[in-house]
């Protein structure tokens, strides 16, 4: 098991306002890791600082050994939300913009994930509904060949049917070394396909454990999670 | 295949696969579906299947060979004690439940024989 993802005393500001502090976190490789919180916790914050994509930062993030944003991002594997894109974008282009962007992009690799998300090519961005774009994201985040891959809330809002195959496709498209980072305020819709949790709470990492130890607990991922925020709704 | 939530899935995933041996869906000598086409058919992580395969290859219920995969033993004594085992687990969950309904230890049988007698009058 090798050390891939370390983050020291991390803080982070945006107009004046603390988003995180003392933020403290490593992952291995080869895991599926749980990034787990309420709306506003800071997950999406956190997504983007590793990434590379917010900046202006305090305190370390490495990427097997690599602190410089832009050593970081070929790295990674992240796709900030398709912003960027004009709505009249059709699939396609957006395709070819990744397979100039990114060296490390598998052109045969997208096909193969588009035929198995079942999307037309030939459609324009503002066409495609909310599962249709996270399947869009999903496809064009796994086409990379990377040793982190960062999917910030896949699930919402989308239908089970989207959901079974976006959690297949991870099941299939995930080589053994790669570590997938997913974040979710709602954790049973993969729950099973969990190495690890994370729990950011009050804008910092709560606590940091694997789903055997906590299911050894005779807990539920669900029961364990809800139990770290239970106290705040008793106030 | 669901699975419960509050139970390590490759303890879950060992006792789906003992069951799946014990039916004869997986017979002695067979070799196993690959760990990836598992965790597709359970919707679970590569890794936790790898570590229900790992303990049962240390018990020796599965043995690998190197670079063909993974095989259920041929040992029938084995395959038998697995077997019992299962058969041991259901009656737990049986004697516990009657218990729950009040039914003693001494009233199992007697009520075990009705049963089976009226199911044979049927």
């Amino acid at each position: 098991m090798t050390e891939l993802l370390t983050i020291s005393n991390l803080s982070y500001k945006k107009n004046q306002k603390q988003i995180l502090h003392d933020v403290n976190l490593q992952l291995d490789s080869g895991k599926i890791v749980a990034l787990l919180g309420e709306n506003g916790a800071g997950k999406t914050t956190l997504m983007r600082i590793i990434a590379g994509v917010a900046k202006n930062y305090k305190g370390q993030v490495s990427l097997e050994g690599e602190e410089k944003e832009v050593q970081r991002k070929a790295k990674l594997s992240f796709t900030d939300n398709l912003t960027g894109f004009s709505d009249s974008t059709k699939i396609k282009d957006v395709v070819e913009f990744y397979i100039n962007i990114f060296t490390d992009f598998d052109e045969n690799q997208f096909e193969e994930l588009r035929k198995f998300m079942k999307l037309d090519p030939e459609m324009k961005l503002s066409q495609l509904s909310r599962g249709m774009k996270e399947k869009l994201i999903i496809a064009l985040t796994f086409s990379r060949k990377a040793d982190l891959y960062l999917l910030d809330e896949p699930f919402s809002g989308i239908d089970a049917m989207a959901r079974k195959r976006i959690i297949n496709s991870i099941i299939l498209w995930k080589e053994d070394q790669a570590t997938i980072l997913i974040s979710d305020h709602f954790v049973n819709e993969i729950s099973a396909l969990l190495d690890e949790v994370v729990v950011v709470k009050d804008h910092t990492i709560l606590e940091h454990k694997t789903a055997d130890e906590i299911r050894e607990g005779h807990e539920s991922i669900e029961e364990y999670y809800e139990g770290l925020y239970a106290d705040e709704e008793d106030e | 295949m669901e699975f419960k939530d509050n139970i390590p899935i490759y303890l879950q995933i060992e006792q789906y696969l003992y069951r799946q041996i014990a039916l004869g869906e997986l017979k002695a000598g067979e070799k196993i579906p690959s760990v990836r086409k598992l965790a597709l058919e359970l919707t679970v992580n590569v890794n936790t299947v790898q570590r229900a395969l790992q303990q049962m290859n240390d018990k020796g219920i599965l043995y690998t060979k190197r670079g063909e995969g993974n095989f259920v033993t041929e040992n029938t004594e084995l395959l038998e004690e697995t077997k019992q085992a299962l058969i041991n687990n259901e009656l737990e969950t049986f004697v516990q439940n009657m218990n729950r309904l009040g039914v003693e230890k001494d009233q199992l049988i007697p009520e075990l024989e009705q049963y089976l007698n009226s199911e044979d009058e049927k």
